[in-house]
């Protein structure tokens, strides 16, 4: 998931020219901006490029030492875990639960607002989400209004098609079996 | 179609200039509303200084540029002049906030100001009010089940969304989670929010932007949840007696209007107390069960009002009914707590007027001894029947518990010496204070 396209898709939501991005002999993703300097690695990138925006996603991931280090966290939790992770059937039902439970109580990864934190994960675990029938959403409602929410913004989207998570209306049925 | 024309030929400078002053009192979740919208708009306003509630918006300035006299109220830079929390808050929010383009969006927006107002306020108020003790508390009231039939369908739908209108906060959260302030504040503690996941997640959310913590500092959430004092609502009586005895003189005659009057004296407790008037009984009068006896309230007041001291307390003891009647020492618990002799006078009045329906079948003579920080409330009270009679109606009970009750034995001569003590108006308390004020509940 550390790949190049998810560089760009985060460039263009940083509202920042991502430069050329791609792998180098050691399969690491780098990025060679504007001055010919070089940047390796997906979470030191994704710094770089927040730094050079001034979009609010990005200023809210420097709000603080701690915000940002735990931004950073998030960033190593997406490449290290959600993104091989999701790849094992075992391994995502938990990474699902898990993240499930956290959305319970809140709106977002970090803090109270929007942050790169939101973007890695949820480009890391699309596929994952992709791959969900109805009847296995509807056991992630909480994840579910997360990544519902960041897709349907414009400039997270960028004209992929939308997930449907319309079916979990169906708990107005039958809430006794929902949170 | 015609307004979207308008908002999108304001430019974004345009917008930002738009300034004034915000009057109101300090702490006011609904003045919040305006000042959080300010707060993304980048709207500059300023709060006024030195406004005393009650008396800065009953002032002839104020009343000229707002008739009405409620707050939370502004005035524009350029001298226009704008009432009511939610427009002052649409005035000073963005395109975002108001919902965007997409008249919809817009109309959702309305939808949950509206929900606020309706829905959220009238619960919160009538759960809240009296244990901050600004109303009397309702009894058989469900105040709980009705905020939570509330609070259900708020959680019900942050399940599937993070904020009420769209992506991004609008003035349906500032709206909707000002109207919840009270609720979080002081009555939803860790094991009745429980039930509410999907509420506090999106509650803790809006009160943590930057924007609304420039506006609501130091806000905790419910540890432990108030109960009710009725010593509150006494005091908060006494405070703001004056204001208020006059609606409750009117009450007596015009039972009509009542509902009005309440409006005009009370602008901040609108909700509730038309809440609590709506669901207000019609009550026979509770003496009505009781043996009438030979003694005559009205015949004995006739007498007491019109006569000198010296007879009308002799026809009271030569027409007093023991069988049937009883007479009572009542004295104030919390004497050491007095400050202004007016103030107690107010709390003594107050009393009288929620005793109201009582007065057919009692009679009293309440009487403040001592002086401005030294004093001590105590009266004798006489009324139908041989036991407590605040008890008999929820309408009474408002005040009886901050006194203690004694009752008197008509036939000793100690009581005697009390009634007439009481009844002329002199002598002293036990500690010796002397006769200051008295009042007749008649």
């Amino acid at each position: 998931m550390c790949d190049v396209a998810t560089v760009q898709k985060i460039a263009n939501c940083l509202g920042v020219v991502p430069g050329e991005i791609q792998l180098n002999d050691d399969q690491v993703v780098t990025r060679i901006g504007a001055q010919n300097n070089r940047v390796t690695g997906f979470a030191t990138i994704l710094e770089s490029l927040a730094v050079e925006s001034k979009s609010e996603i990005a200023q809210n991931s420097i709000a603080s030492p701690e915000v940002q280090a735990q931004v950073y966290q998030w960033i190593e939790f997406a490449v290290l875990y959600v993104g091989p992770g999701s790849k094992d059937k075992h391994v995502s039902k938990q990474l699902l639960a898990d993240l499930n439970n956290l959305f319970s109580s809140k709106s977002y990864l970090v803090g109270h607002f929007l942050t790169l934190a939101d973007l890695a994960v949820f480009y890391a675990i699309g596929d994952l989400i992709k791959s969900l029938s109805p009847v296995d959403k509807e056991n992630y409602l909480n994840l579910s209004r997360w990544y519902d929410h960041l897709q349907q913004r414009p400039d997270i989207h960028q004209g992929e098609t939308l997930l449907n998570f319309t079916t979990i209306y169906l708990h107005n049925w039958a809430t006794g079996t929902h949170l | 179609m015609t307004k979207l024309r308008v908002s999108s030929s304001f430019s974004p400078a345009e917008i930002t200039m738009s300034t004034g002053t915000l009057y109101t009192y300090p702490e006011n979740f609904r003045a919040y509303k305006a000042l959080i919208a300010a707060q993304y708009s980048g709207a500059k306003v300023k709060v006024a200084e030195d406004f005393k509630f009650g008396e800065s918006n009953k002032s002839a300035e104020f009343l000229k540029k707002f008739p009405f006299g409620k707050v939370p109220a502004f005035e524009t830079a350029d001298g226009k002049y704008l009432s009511e929390s939610n427009a002052i808050a649409y005035f000073l929010a963005n395109e975002q906030l108001r919902g965007g383009k997409c008249p919809f969006a817009q109309a959702e927006v309305l939808q949950w100001t509206s929900f606020a107002d309706n829905e959220i306020l009238p619960v919160s108020c009538a759960w809240v009010f009296p244990l901050l003790g600004i109303m009397p508390q309702q009894k058989n009231a469900n105040v709980k089940q009705d905020a939570e039939v509330v609070l259900q369908r708020l959680n019900k739908k942050l399940l599937d969304v993070t904020y009420l209108v769209g992506e991004r906060i609008t003035l349906a959260d500032i709206v909707v989670f000002a109207s919840l302030l009270h609720l979080y504040q002081y009555v939803l503690e860790p094991s009745v929010r429980r039930d509410y996941v999907n509420l506090n997640r999106w509650f803790v959310t809006i009160l943590n932007q930057p924007q609304v913590q420039a506006v609501v500092k130091d806000f905790k959430l419910c540890e432990k949840a108030l109960v009710y004092d009725p010593k509150k609502y006494a005091e908060f009586q006494a405070k703001t007696g004056t204001k208020q005895q006059q609606p409750a003189k009117q009450k007596e005659e015009k039972k009509p209007k009542e509902k009005k009057e309440a409006k005009k004296e009370e602008p901040e407790e609108l909700d509730a107390a038309d809440e609590a008037l709506a669901a207000e009984p019609k009550s026979k009068d509770p003496f009505d069960a009781l043996p009438k006896g030979t003694f005559n309230f009205d015949d004995f007041k006739r007498v007491y009002s019109n006569e000198d001291e010296s007879k009308s307390i002799p026809y009271f003891f030569e027409k007093f009914d023991p069988e049937n009647y009883s007479i009572w020492f009542g004295s104030y618990k919390y004497n050491e707590e007095l400050s202004k002799v007016f103030m107690s006078c107010n709390l003594i009045t107050g009393m009288f007027q929620r005793l109201d329906k009582m007065r057919k079948q009692a009679f009293a003579s309440v009487c403040l001894f001592g002086e401005d920080n030294n004093s001590s409330i105590s009266g004798v009270w006489v009324w139908r029947g041989q036991e407590l009679a605040f008890p008999l109606s929820p309408d009474w009970q408002i005040d009886y518990e901050v006194y203690d009750w004694k009752k008197l034995d008509p036939k000793s001569e100690e009581t005697k010496k009390l009634v007439t003590q009481y009844f002329s108006w002199s002598g002293t308390d036990k500690d010796g204070r002397k006769f200051n004020q008295g009042k007749i509940f008649k």
